[in-house]
Parts: structure tokens; C-alpha cells; sequence
């Protein structure tokens, strides 16, 4: 398989599903739903990093969790899980903390994602996937 | 369902990458077309195992019975050693073996026969054998572009294969390495990326050449030319490799799976892998195994364009036979 197949997939990493008002750890805020840009599962220890902007404003890094199959993790405890994979198939949740509440309407949400195939002949080669959505936010169930 | 010996055509589920991912098609899904797709199924362990690098019960269990319901033959496990996953250094050989041996005996437990290896498991290859042995399993490197048969790695590969001189180890050539041009997507990618007509003219003269990549890219470097320049070229060795069909005659004893790797299809024929002379070679060394349809290009219906890459390499297995 040839080192570019995970850019010819080109899957956007932020879903086009809706923003989700929620708590985590008893801290308000919100979920946005997130998928994997290749075209194959790989330890968690292969994404170097993840940055978002919510209507134009960067979150800081300190203030999102990671969440795949209902376990968390801060982003700057990923590099070490290098024996929890992520299934292809599975969506992960950004967690976004945010005192005040996202206001109603659609909210654009912008990311890049950075990514190791951690199998290049060239070494750790990071790629970088953009992504920019407009979301809405579901509505209570 | 056991094949007869001889050449047989077979489906790689990384040929319904761009399905499976979207949700189109499940793996249940695939292992039903892979009946109507010569019934030879090669898996990608980490795109379809959700244990990986183990397999669980579950998954034995439900793989089993949709061989058994489809009458399909499990062909060859495609497993990676990804020596760079984590952030702060390279793993070990130790660590490379650590990482394989579930895959290997994953392989097994579904009754493969075969498994792929990615050559940075070239490390750890002498602690594999045995288990090799063992699981009776067979182990192939895979040849992918830009590793060709004439690449140094290959052949300090096949140095290794004849030292360690054990029928468990050897080669899978993909058909990428037996190409005759670079396809024209790739040369439209290029423009696409914004790489200068010139750069994109003197690349092309330079593969016709047969020029190492390696040289390639230093000398777009020390020349300062864009990044971009740099990771197209790279993109245009790492999908076309210039080896001569005939040259695996020399490696026939060490190839037994094959990946037939394509991009696109006009009138029935990739234009630019030769894969006439390939299929004319593998007849002509005694070819006996399995040759994995995987394509690998723009999105479209992969069913219909596998079944006719299939018919095209069968075409020419017939016609070469008959003769």
C-alpha cells in the first residue's frame, strides 16, 4: 500500500453529525463528533495533535478531552497510549469546556488534525488534515 | 473450500476502502461479494480486526462462518510492523516481534495461510520463522513501490530470505513496481498540488530514467524547490516502480502471493502497469497462488472495476496457458 492512500480517502475528520450540549467531570460544554482520516486503526499514540476554532475563536488545548468508546483522555496524554487503538470504524468525541453556552443557530467549527501513518519509509511523518464544518446543535431528547 | 493449485485471482478488501469507511459496505458485505470475486479473501489486519493487532473469539467466530456460508478461501493476512508510532523514538527489534507475533497468530486462527510483512519486520524476521513454522504460516515481504525488485533493501532482503533459508519467508511483488508510465491522475494530482509544469515534465523524464527517488529528492532540496515539488515526486516513485516483469524469475522461488494493485482501467487494461507481461511471467515461472485484486484509485463502484480487473488478468491467463 502506497503512503498517500490515507490522503486519497480524504475523509474530513470532523462528522458532519450535530454539536451535543453536555457535561463531562461536572464542567458544562459541548461534544463534537470526530472520525479517524485514514484507512486503518491506529494507536492513540499516532495522533500528535488536535486543534479547534468554534466560530473563529481557538480552544485552548487544555480545555478539550479526547472520548472514544466512553473512555477520556487530555490530549496531551495520547502519546503515551501507544497500545489503545482506535478502530477504523469507531467515531471518537472532542468534549469542548465552555462556561457559557453555545447561543442557538449554526456554529462553524474548524480543526486540524495531526497524524503519524507510522509506516513511511521516510520515518514519523506527520500529516495534516483540515476540517471545517457548519454544525448545528441537537436538540434535547 | 480449499483451492486446486495453480494461479488463481482473489479480492483484497483494501479494494473497498473507500465503502467500508463511509459505511457502505461491512465486512459481512465484502465477504459476500468476495464470492462473486474469485473466493479468495486477503484482509488488512488494522482496517478490519477490531481486536488488532489480536483477533478475538468473536471475530474468529463470525469470519469462520461467512467462509464456510460463501465457500470463500481465506489467501493471505496483511499485517504491519509501524516501527514509527511512537512520538519519542523508533521501536526496537524486540518490539517489532512483540507487535507481530498476535498478528501471526491472529492470521492463523483465521486460517490464513499466508502473511503479508511490511520489510521493516526485516528486523525481527529470524525470531518469526519458528513461529512461523509452528502456526504454519507462510511470511512474504511485501515489494510496493518504491521498493523494487532491483531496490538495495530488496536485495539485502532476499540476502536475508537465502541465509535464514527457510520456505517460510519470501516475497509478494505488488504490481506497482511493473509499471510502464505513471498514470496520468497522478501527473493531474501534481498540477492539482500546484507543482510548475517544468518540475512536472523534468520528474517524468527523470522516472523514465530510472532514477532513484532518493537522488531525486536531494537534489530538489539542495535546488530549494518547493516542499510540494519534494512529496509529489515521492508520490510518483511510491506509486510506480520501473521493475522488469521477467526479473522475478530469478526471485520465482521465494514469490508465492501476488498483489494486483491498480489504479484505473481504460478499455479493459491499466494503462500503465504491464500487466500482460507480469501474468505472462508468473505462468512462465510456474506460478501457483493467489493474485489479490487491490485497487487502489479515485472512488467509484470498486465491485464492478474489481470484476473487471479480474477479467482482464484471467484474459491473460488464459491466453497465455492455451498457448
Amino acid at each position: 500500500m502506497s503512503d498517500e492512500e490515507g490522503a486519497f480517502i480524504g475523509r474530513s475528520f470532523i462528522c458532519d453529525e450535530e454539536l451535543t450540549v453536555s457535561t463531562h467531570d461536572g464542567e458544562p460544554g459541548f461534544l463534537v463528533r470526530i472520525l479517524l482520516p485514514s484507512y486503518r486503526s491506529l494507536p492513540l499514540s499516532c495522533l500528535e495533535r488536535i486543534e479547534l476554532s468554534v466560530d473563529g475563536a481557538p480552544v485552548d488545548p487544555k480545555d478539550i478531552t479526547f472520548i472514544l468508546n466512553g473512555y477520556s483522555h487530555k490530549l496531551d496524554e495520547m502519546c503515551g497510549l501507544s497500545k489503545l487503538f482506535w478502530f477504523i470504524l469507531d467515531k471518537a468525541d472532542l468534549f469542548i469546556k465552555r462556561k457559557e453556552p453555545l447561543g442557538s443557530g449554526k456554529h462553524e467549527l474548524e480543526g486540524t488534525m495531526v497524524m503519524v501513518e507510522p509506516y513511511m519509509t521516510v520515518g514519523r511523518f506527520a500529516l495534516f488534515y483540515t476540517a471545517k464544518r457548519q454544525l448545528s446543535i441537537a436538540t434535547d431528547l | 473450500m480449499t483451492a486446486q493449485p495453480g494461479f488463481h485471482v482473489g479480492i483484497s478488501f483494501h479494494s473497498f476502502a473507500t465503502k467500508y469507511l463511509t459505511y457502505q459496505y461491512s465486512f459481512e458485505d465484502m465477504m459476500e461479494k468476495a464470492a462473486q470475486l474469485g473466493g479468495g479473501v486477503e484482509i488488512v489486519g488494522p482496517s478490519h480486526i477490531r481486536s488488532f493487532p489480536e483477533v478475538s473469539d468473536e471475530f474468529e467466530r463470525s469470519f469462520k462462518s461467512s467462509v464456510d456460508r460463501y465457500g470463500l478461501t481465506p489467501t493471505s493476512y496483511g499485517s504491519y510492523a509501524d516501527p514509527f508510532m511512537l512520538p519519542d523514538r523508533d521501536l526496537t527489534p524486540d518490539e517489532i516481534y512483540e507487535y507481530t507475533v498476535p498478528q501471526l497468530k491472529g492470521a492463523a486462527k483465521l486460517g490464513f495461510p499466508i502473511v503479508r510483512l511490511q520489510y521493516f519486520a526485516a528486523v525481527a524476521a529470524e525470531r518469526l520463522v519458528p513461529l512461523a513454522e509452528k502456526l504454519k504460516l507462510w511470511m512474504g515481504y511485501e515489494l510496493h513501490s518504491p521498493l523494487t525488485i532491483e531496490s538495495e533493501t530488496t536485495r539485502k532482503l532476499i540476502a536475508q530470505i537465502k541465509h535464514i533459508s527457510s520456505e517460510r519467508l519470501g516475497l509478494i511483488p505488488d504490481c506497482s513496481i511493473f509499471a510502464r508510465s505513471v498514470s496520468q491522475n497522478h501527473i493531474n494530482n501534481g498540477r492539482r498540488m500546484g507543482v510548475p509544469e517544468e518540475i512536472i515534465q523534468e520528474v517524468l523524464e527523470l522516472w523514465n530514467k530510472n532514477t532513484p527517488v532518493d537522488d531525486v529528492i536531494a537534489d530538489f532540496r539542495a535546488r530549494k524547490l518547493d516542499e510540494k515539488c519534494v512529496s509529489w515526486a515521492d508520490m510518483v516513485w511510491g506509486g510506480f516502480g520501473r521493475s522488469e516483469p521477467s526479473a522475478m524469475l530469478e526471485i520465482k522461488q521465494y514469490i508465492k502471493h501476488f498483489h494486483g494493485k491498480f489504479y484505473t482501467l481504460v478499455d479493459g487494461d491499466e494503462p500503465d502497469l504491464r500487466y500482460e507481461d507480469v501474468v505472462k511471467t508468473l505462468l512462465e515461472m510456474g506460478y501457483s497462488g493467489w493474485m489479490s485484486t487491490e485497487y487502489e484509485g479515485a472512488p467509484t463502484d470498486a465491485f464492478a472495476i474489481a470484476k473487471s480487473h479480474q477479467n482482464m488478468v484471467n484474459g491473460y491467463i488464459k491466453k497465455y496457458t492455451m498457448n
